[in-house]
């Protein structure tokens, strides 16, 4: 269910104009420690890279 | 078993929006805004919409209260009304009149409103009237 | 028009196969809602249809289900576009109205009316009057579509930004019976703050929209701040039907995607 309610939201962000790249789903186990964090830092690299939230940026103007 | 939806304006400010009171065999069960009202063609505001909600609400005043012993009292329309003119007329006579305010509301009507300026300036002699909108 | 509707509701009643009908009537020069319970108050019968086509219509699937609720035993007519017959059948589907004892009474929606709502399908299955009209073609979302991100984010932010936080699109809405509302969850809306949290309040709104929006587009017609709500659900629709096939108030008895639980 939720990976239906992500999916849609993903594309809403967009039509919203947001990058939707800014949303990942992604199941883990807490067996999977390495998982994790392998994942997490994979997508904060990708956040960094896409640089800070345009809503932030806007808010702040 | 009996359904109706009754058109009414709206209490709250000046704009006069028509609404409808959803009305359940005798109750009001909720509001509607009025489509063919022109001043708001079918929109309310957050007041407008919940309209329906003070009607039946236990906090609603139902007599006049007068505070007694430091409580507030239920009392009759005759005792309210005397002391109320006793007490400002006392209170006009040792501290003159500009001692004495009186604020109205926007949920008053235009004709209550008028009686209360006349009231004020006329009967309690004092320019000291204002009213929530202006807050 | 509306001779074919007085003379079915009329048969109901007599027949006494209905408690009432729920539709619209004309009082002194307005259009509101009313429960014909006897054939005498059908003189006054609107189909809601004030300076324009279906100009004053009403969520009357929302009052259905106060007066259903109330008295479980009775069975009612109601009167239906193509929009209110899609949200009877997701009503019946989510446990708010029960099937057996709801009469739809549908009207066709004209031309200039289906333009207007950019309706794929103004018309309902159970016509009885009014014209079985060709569906027109949505243009909002795609003028949104054809914008690029940052523009789509400028555009909505500011939108949103005129929200006066009245509740009338949710207040309005046919197909929101929730008990408790996302929208007054003080940890996703934060509260005495107009507009309200931009765009989070909307978001939300559009989410809880999937699965459940008719197009019956009565949402933008409360907006008192001309807020584009529909482009926003309209395309909802679109997500829903492409990613899952399914698209909300067209099949009896299959449920939306997001209407199941799913035991693993």
């Amino acid at each position: 269910m939720a990976k239906k309610r992500l999916t849609v939201l993903k594309r809403l962000l967009e039509f919203s104009g947001m990058n939707p790249r800014r949303l990942r789903m992604k199941w883990v186990s807490s067996a999977e420690a390495v998982e994790f964090v392998h994942e997490i830092s994979d997508f904060a690299e990708e956040i960094k890279q896409l640089g800070p939230n345009p809503l932030r940026v806007k808010e702040a103007a | 078993m009996e359904f109706q939806t009754v058109l009414t304006t709206c209490p709250y400010c000046g704009c006069g929006c028509g609404l409808l009171l959803e009305v359940l065999d005798g109750k009001v069960i909720g509001t509607l805004p009025s489509k063919t009202s022109p001043v708001n063609e079918g929109r309310l505001c957050v007041k407008g919409w919940t309209v329906h909600e003070f009607i039946m609400s236990p906090s609603r005043l139902t007599r006049p209260l007068v505070r007694r012993d430091e409580v507030l009292k239920g009392t009759s329309w005759e005792e309210a009304l005397d002391l109320s003119a006793k007490r400002l007329k006392e209170i006009k006579e040792k501290y003159g009149p500009d001692s004495i305010a009186v604020l109205t509301s926007a949920k008053c009507t235009n004709e209550e409103n008028y009686l209360l300026q006349k009231f004020t300036r006329a009967v309690l002699g004092t320019n000291n009237i204002d009213h929530c909108a202006r807050l | 028009m509306g001779h074919k509707i007085k003379e079915q509701v009329q048969k109901l009643l007599e027949e006494k196969r209905i408690k009432g009908f729920l539709g619209l009537r004309e009082l002194e020069g307005h259009i509101l809602p009313h429960l014909f319970c006897n054939p005498q108050e059908l003189e006054s019968l609107s189909l809601g249809d004030w300076k324009k086509a279906g100009d004053a219509r009403y969520p009357l699937n929302q009052i259905l289900i106060q007066l259903a609720t109330k008295y479980p035993q009775e069975t009612f007519a109601v009167l239906v576009r193509g929009c209110d017959e899609r949200g009877l059948r997701e009503l019946f589907k989510w446990n708010q109205l029960a099937e057996e004892k709801v009469v739809p009474i549908g009207v066709g929606c004209p031309d200039e009316l289906a333009k207007a709502c950019e309706c794929e399908k103004p018309f309902p299955d159970c016509l009885i009057d009014g014209l079985k009209g060709e569906g027109a073609r949505s243009q909002r979302v795609h003028r949104v579509d054809g914008m690029d991100l940052d523009a789509r984010l400028d555009f909505w932010l500011g939108e949103f930004k005129r929200c006066i936080k009245c509740f009338g699109c949710r207040n309005v809405c046919p197909m929101c019976f929730c008990n408790e509302c996302s929208l007054e969850e003080e940890l996703l809306v934060g509260k005495g703050e107009i507009p309200p949290d931009n765009p989070t309040f909307h978001l939300v709104r559009a989410m809880h929209m999937v699965g459940r929006c008719i197009d019956c587009g009565l949402c933008e017609e409360a907006c008192p701040a001309d807020i584009p709500l529909r482009t926003l659900y309209k395309k909802i629709a679109e997500i829903v039907n492409e990613e899952f096939g399914y698209k909300t108030g067209y099949n009896v008895g299959e449920k939306s995607p997001f209407n199941v639980i799913e035991v693993k």
